[in-house]
């Protein structure tokens, strides 16, 4: 047990360290969400109508920036090895070790969206909705893009690998997480929650699937 | 069955004997199969000669989801029992299948604008095997991008097994999509409604098409080993010779 919470620490300092790098997703995900009105236009009803669905894609574009990093370090310097031949389950050490980053780095990514949502001219409640969906689809992104990270670790530039195999996994989180912020756009608030649960429900049954694929991922590399 | 083919020999003997037979059998049901489609099948009385398009649709869309099943159960093979003959069907069927899925979304478009005025609907059923193609194209990215053959071939089979997990998660969800806004689907093709002058040179086109890519599979199969054998013996050539 404290080994694994050990390696969630440690994968929240190593994002800290080196200055502001854990503050990277967070800029990015403000940037991406800036750029939308420039492109589409400042008609007020058309950015209501896409506040939900572009919190939802800037957070999964995000998520996917901080998969490469995740393991390409440990897999180079042999810290993966170390953490295969240790008596945890490597199931388990891979969801410490994705929520540790995904806990330092992608916590105020909600936030943002909930300042976003009111940007984008969504009442406090709905803003609030939207943020509250993306808390809950944000484990399922980080896991699916650490496994895709895991699978690409070592691949020189493999950013864009990591986006193309982690992005079509990470659309039931995208569609419910934005279905949830459009139910409430619409005031239909029953199924606003019931989506708010369906993202949750996505985020726990990757959480109980996913490690395996990430451990699988670890051990093959080790051989 | 499975550990008695994974040996290079037999191998060699059933893609020699399967070869032949798949290509040829797939011709003959392709020549029968295009000829009844666009001859001497009667018009739908709904959509008259487009109905035609479906003889090339259906299958192409049946191959990409089958071909991807066979890619899943080939990778299981290899990732419990290490058989590289698993791996490499895996691995030459994959551009197969991306190729059927992207023919599948083409022939579904130029059958959509005569039929809905469309090219493209975001319907689930359209949306999910565009978004398969895409797994598709991560697959074959990861497998090209892993410069360790051994390495590569042990994470493509990860990602092929979980992406069948994952492809029946995104059918659901975009079922549950599609399902918010639009009142019902406007494509409509339940089995039963087909009249049974459509069925036949719909089966027929699907043998051609499941022929076709088995000997596909069997004759690439059979180079790879050829390759890898030439280059063995060019090897220890070259080490005895020095």
């Amino acid at each position: 047990m404290s080994a694994l919470l050990q390696v969630f620490a440690r994968e929240a300092r190593l994002a800290w360290a080196g200055g502001g790098g854990a503050a990277g997703p967070a800029a990015f995900f403000l940037a991406c969400i800036s750029i939308v009105p420039l492109a589409v236009g400042p008609q007020a009803e058309r950015l209501v109508a896409m506040g939900p669905g572009i919190a939802a894609i800037a957070a999964l574009l995000a998520v996917v920036q901080t998969a490469e990093r995740l393991f390409a370090d440990d897999a180079s310097d042999g810290t993966l090895e170390l953490y295969v031949l240790m008596p945890v389950s490597p199931a388990l050490l891979a969801l410490a070790k994705v929520l540790g980053q995904a806990a330092a780095t992608l916590a105020p990514l909600p936030f943002i969206a909930m300042v976003g949502g009111v940007m984008f001219g969504l009442d406090f409640a709905q803003s609030a909705l939207v943020g509250l969906a993306l808390l809950c689809a944000l484990p399922a992104l980080a896991l699916i893009a650490g496994f895709a990270g895991a699978l690409a670790a070592g691949v020189k530039r493999g950013g864009l690998l990591i986006a193309l195999i982690a992005i079509p996994m990470m659309i039931p989180a995208l569609i419910f997480a934005s279905g949830a912020g459009r139910a409430a756009l619409e005031g239909e608030w029953d199924r606003a929650w019931a989506t708010v649960l369906l993202t949750l429900a996505v985020s726990l049954g990757t959480m109980a699937l996913m490690p395996f694929g990430i451990a699988a991922a670890m051990r093959a590399r080790t051989g | 069955m499975l550990s008695y083919f994974s040996n290079p020999q037999r191998f060699d003997q059933l893609a020699r004997i399967a070869i032949p037979v798949c290509g040829f059998g797939g011709l003959v049901l392709a020549v029968i199969g295009v000829y009844i489609s666009f001859f001497a099948s009667p018009p739908d009385y709904q959509q008259g000669d487009t109905v035609r398009i479906m003889y090339v649709h259906v299958p192409a869309a049946y191959m990409a989801s089958a071909i991807y099943a066979g890619m899943a159960v080939a990778s299981f093979i290899f990732f419990v029992w290490r058989h590289s003959l698993a791996d490499a069907a895996a691995d030459v069927m994959a551009p197969i299948g991306a190729i059927f899925t992207a023919l599948a979304l083409a022939t579904g478009s130029l059958w959509g604008k005569p039929m809905w005025g469309t090219w493209w609907e975001w319907d689930a059923r359209m949306t999910s095997v565009l978004v398969m193609l895409l797994i598709y194209l991560g697959y074959i990215a990861l497998r090209g991008a892993i410069e360790d053959r051994q390495l590569a071939a042990r994470m493509a089979a990860i990602l092929a097994m979980i992406g069948v997990i994952n492809l029946v998660i995104v059918r659901f969800s975009v079922e549950w999509w599609s399902s918010l806004h639009q009142p019902a689907s406007i494509i409509r093709m339940d089995g039963p409604t087909i009249d049974g002058s459509q069925l036949t040179p719909l089966f027929l086109m699907m043998g051609a098409y499941t022929l076709l890519t088995a000997w596909l599979v069997f004759y690439r199969l059979r180079s790879r080993a050829l390759v890898q054998r030439a280059r063995s013996i060019q090897s220890r050539r070259e080490r005895e010779g020095m």
